[in-house]
């Protein structure tokens, strides 16, 4: 957990390694090492939380955490490069001394969707959290609680796609049912074409004792949601993961709202049926 | 009946027949306030919205504010410097001229609360107001005060109390007052520039950073102001004094030969700072250097908005 | 819990003892100069209400919270340390009873179901809270009808009155029954007094709305509602009502720098601005005033009732409806949310 005493505090981390995941270089993964491995012990996380990436002299961003607690001996963060610290971020080097401060949020309920399916869908960069959710999943020590796992992942191209090794090492395997695409057809590419939803609704998983799993743009996770209805999702099996500005993490310092509810600390993860209770301002 | 009274009436029967002839789609004026000297914005859009429209000498916040960004026909309430930002806003393209009906209030100068809580420091509970006089009234008194002794500062030294440019007046003109000597800036104007950088730190010592004189004034229209760029960012956030400093010395200079002396920006402020002192200063020196007010013309445009070849000055070539 | 008394005679002399081994705030000033400062006494009874909260002795405009070195050379470098709470023995005389009210409102947000914010909690749980009723509530003043009292003790360790040219003095905490028995106050029966000058009080504010529908109605029926166009239209989106009031406690945090080292610190922020909630991407969730306007009346008056038991966000304390340059008066505005249908 996040320091007890002063939750605004990071834990200070080296970059062990980074990697250029995208051919416009806009995106990178972060591989930090806890400088006291007792910190790792402290920063017990689940698929689905988020950290501030804490840089000296420049601030914080908040980001899911792409690494999934059964891989031990490092965090792994995807960043996007759009404003002040994560362009500084993108300039750093490996060996850099920085900050992690987390784990933060509510983790997606894989503990409570035990004895279920599950359908996770990632739509661009955010698979992020959802690639740590199948990591998770896919442990020996997990995998027997569940039921039929899919995992639906979508981006621009072949070279936006993230975590390739990962993906096609799950293909291989037959207790995962893995679709990958890309949203237009480029010579050499084998795999499905077309937008999230499309794909989805040609492979959607019956909805009986089934649960979603969605994160994604905006505009990804609006038209996905009705492919499931017409697949007969409930509001309340249909998982999400929301984004807002952020600054303290903590429920405190009040911009992330979404009616009564801090993203932060209330979220990210919300299901359906809770958001349609809620104003739409996410 | 009184002046007042006659303005109110001019006021609302003309927007009443602006929008029923359909020729604008609002008429942004003063309703009465929930708090004593205080009259606030309304928006008129029907004709029975108009009977809450009132002019009054508590008619501070100027309205011109609101036009830029805004679609559609508007008829704007304004006394003579609402009236000249409403210019101004036009000659800066930021709203269509075609769009503009001013309806312009011949005023007679405005109430300066806090020269009241001078002669007066107990709770308000309710304010009236004659042509010449306000009457307070408070738990266990009743004061009437003459408006000539509490007017705003501004108000003192207007040269353009009428609207020099409206669409049409609502009443007859009124008399300005004495030529603006600028005898109130001898002081300052003679100490040493560390001296005045003194008096202005002590101006500006309560600024809390919220900006409302910027929000208020109908020059600050900028779509990201200086003070919120975050890349580059220009200004900390804190309330660090040398970063309070460059906010009101650059809002200032901003404002330059642009200003039209309305005092929204003391309006707004919620420390009482006398924020206009920092235009003040320019405008004697705009004044001074190029014979030049803002907003009493349709094509004339602020001084230190335009360059040409023959310019005097050499640093600029 | 008991009652307490100090005479005309001994009030110097109970605001000295006060300000013996802590420092004693108190409001000093008038009208809109009406400040908490630091005093040893004697402390005027005289005034309406101190011009910004009290929030700033807990929650500073500016707080450096933490900060790091860049020399490479030295032991860690570009690691964040603590700089603590900066909280001294402190005693406040003088809150009125809607500060202190809202006090406990942003407590539960800084020490929320999840997590403590070690710099409000260091400063906030230190001091000593002497409340001053108000016998004689301002015109802009409205705590009856948000649930509170010109005798509220919500957030208080002692509730005094102007009584007889001295104080009357009702402890409510140990902490408050302890300051009073050292300062020497002597013990008394006020229940009476207190209860009768509270109604006058109440009385005195008028007959006010209570706005109890918005409680009963659903958030996004208060949301949808057709009003808020027309509610937010003529706002500046200065956030002068956010920097005010009471129970506004939203920051921004923000690094600064220079060749050697640097600072984290917080700075007091407003929903008002578009850019409280401006995504990276560009995207904005409240892009507009209506939106934000809309915030912050839900926030005051449905979201933070519905997070902490029914207490309002608003305490009544009048402090936004005289500051707001565009009069946009939070009264009128809960009337509206309290009848308007989507």
């Amino acid at each position: 957990m996040i320091s007890v005493n002063n939750p605004y505090l990071p834990y200070p981390v080296r970059i062990a390694d980074i990697v250029v995941d995208s051919p416009d270089k806009s995106l990178r993964t972060f591989k930090f090492e806890f400088l006291d491995p007792e910190d790792e012990t402290r920063f017990e996380y689940l698929p689905g939380q988020f950290a501030e990436l804490s840089v000296p002299g420049q601030g914080e961003i908040p980001i899911g955490i792409a690494s999934s607690p059964t891989e031990k001996g490092y965090v792994l963060f995807t960043v996007n490069r759009v404003g002040q610290v994560s362009s500084y971020l993108h300039n750093m080097r490996v060996g850099d001394v920085m900050g992690v401060r987390g784990p933060l949020g509510h983790p997606y309920p894989v503990r409570d969707l035990k004895g279920r399916n599950i359908v996770v869908i990632a739509s661009g960069f955010a698979v992020t959290t959802l690639r740590a959710t199948v990591a998770w999943l896919l442990h020996p020590d997990n995998r027997p609680n569940y039921g039929r796992i899919t995992f639906v992942y979508g981006a621009r191209s072949p070279g936006h796609l993230l975590f390739r090794e990962d993906w096609e090492a799950w293909q291989k395997r037959d207790d995962i049912d893995v679709y990958v695409a890309i949203y237009k057809m480029v010579p050499g590419w084998t795999g499905k074409v077309g937008f999230v939803p499309a794909v989805l609704q040609e492979i959607c998983p019956p909805a009986e004792n089934t649960a979603a799993i969605i994160c994604g743009p905006p505009i990804a996770i609006k038209t996905t949601q009705p492919v499931l209805f017409e697949a007969g999702y409930k509001p309340d099996n249909i998982i999400m993961s929301l984004e807002n500005r952020m600054k303290c993490g903590l429920g405190i310092c009040g911009r992330c709202n979404v009616g009564p509810e801090y993203v932060c600390k209330d979220g990210p993860v919300f299901t359906l049926a809770q958001l349609n209770e809620l104003p739409p301002e996410y | 009946m009184g002046n007042l009274d006659d303005l109110t009436q001019k006021i609302r029967e003309k927007a009443k027949s602006l929008l029923k002839s359909g020729q604008v789609e609002v008429v942004i004026g003063y309703r009465a306030g929930t708090v004593p000297l205080v009259a606030a914005p309304f928006f008129a859009r029907s004709p029975e919205d108009c009977d809450n429209l009132i002019w009054s000498s508590f008619a501070r916040l100027n309205l011109a504010n609101y036009l830029p960004n805004r679609a559609g026909k508007v008829a704007l309430v304004a006394k003579g410097c609402d009236a000249r930002s409403a210019v101004g806003q036009v000659t800066e393209n930021q709203f269509p001229r075609e769009n503009l009906y001013l309806l312009g209030v011949p005023c007679a100068g405005l109430i300066d609360p806090a020269r009241v809580a001078a002669k007066e420091p107990r709770p308000i509970q309710s304010a009236t107001e004659s042509d010449e006089a306000i009457t307070i009234t408070g738990a266990g008194f009743s004061q009437e005060i003459k408006k000539a002794e509490v007017l705003r500062r501004n108000c003192q030294t207007c040269a353009h109390r009428t609207p020099t440019v409206s669409n049409e007046l609502t009443g007859p003109e009124t008399p300005n007052a004495p030529p603006d000597d600028f005898s109130d800036l001898k002081d300052l104007l003679a100490k040493t520039p560390a001296e005045r950088l003194a008096y202005f730190k002590d101006l500006i010592k309560d600024c809390l950073r919220c900006y409302a004189c910027r929000n208020a004034c109908p020059l600050c229209y900028c779509p990201i102001c200086f003070v919120d760029e975050t890349r580059p960012q220009w200004l900390g956030k804190s309330t660090d004094p040398m970063d309070t400093m460059t906010f009101h010395l650059l809002r200032g200079l901003h404002c330059a030969g642009r200003c039209t002396a309305c005092g929204t920006c003391e309006t707004a402020c919620p420390v009482n700072i006398k924020v206009r002192e920092f235009n003040r200063v320019l405008d004697k020196s705009v004044q001074e250097n190029w014979a030049y007010e803002p907003g009493l013309t349709w094509d004339q445009k602020p001084p230190l908005t335009i360059y040409q070849p023959n310019d005097p000055a050499d640093f600029i070539k | 819990m008991s009652d307490y008394l100090v005479s005309e005679k001994t009030l110097a002399g109970f605001f000295t003892a006060l300000a013996t081994g802590r420092r004693l705030l108190a409001p000093q000033g008038q009208g809109d100069d009406c400040r908490l400062a630091e005093t040893t006494g004697p402390v005027s009874l005289d005034y309406a209400n101190t011009h910004l909260s009290p929030k700033g002795v807990f929650f500073p405009q500016t707080e450096k919270i933490l900060a790091f070195h860049k020399l490479a050379d030295k032991p860690k470098a570009n690691q964040y340390q603590d700089l603590g709470d900066q909280a001294q023995p402190t005693v406040i005389f003088g809150l009125r009873p809607c500060d202190a009210r809202g006090l406990t409102v942003s407590n539960r947000v800084f020490q929320n179901d999840r997590f403590t914010d070690p710099y409000w909690k260091g400063k906030y749980e230190s001091a000593i809270k002497i409340g001053l009723a108000c016998l004689n509530p301002s015109p802009q003043c409205f705590c009856a009808a948000m649930g509170g009292s010109p005798f509220g003790e919500m957030g208080l360790d002692v509730l005094a009155y102007p009584k007889d040219q001295g104080l009357g003095l009702k402890a409510l905490t140990p902490a408050g029954e302890e300051i009073l028995k050292k300062a020497q106050a002597e013990p008394a029966d006020l229940a009476a007094d207190m209860a009768a000058l509270e109604k006058k009080a109440i009385q005195s504010q008028g007959s006010l709305d209570d706005y109890a529908t918005i409680n009963e109605r659903k958030i996004m029926e208060l949301y949808k509602a057709d009003h808020w166009a027309k509610t937010a239209e003529p706002c500046l989106g200065c956030g002068v009502c956010t920097f005010f009031c009471p129970t506004c406690h939203c920051f921004d945090i923000q690094d600064e720098q220079n060749e050697v080292g640097g600072v984290r610190m917080r700075n007091w922020d407003t929903c008002m601005s578009p850019l409280f909630t401006l995504h990276g991407s560009g995207h904005n969730p409240r892009p507009s005033k209506v939106e934000r306007v809309r915030q912050r009346f839900m926030h005051k008056l449905k979201y933070i009732p519905l997070k902490q038991d029914g207490v309002r966000g608003c305490t009544g304390c009048g402090r936004c409806v005289v500051m707001c340059p565009a009069n946009i008066d939070i009264r009128s505005v809960a009337a509206v949310m309290a009848q308007a249908s989507a």
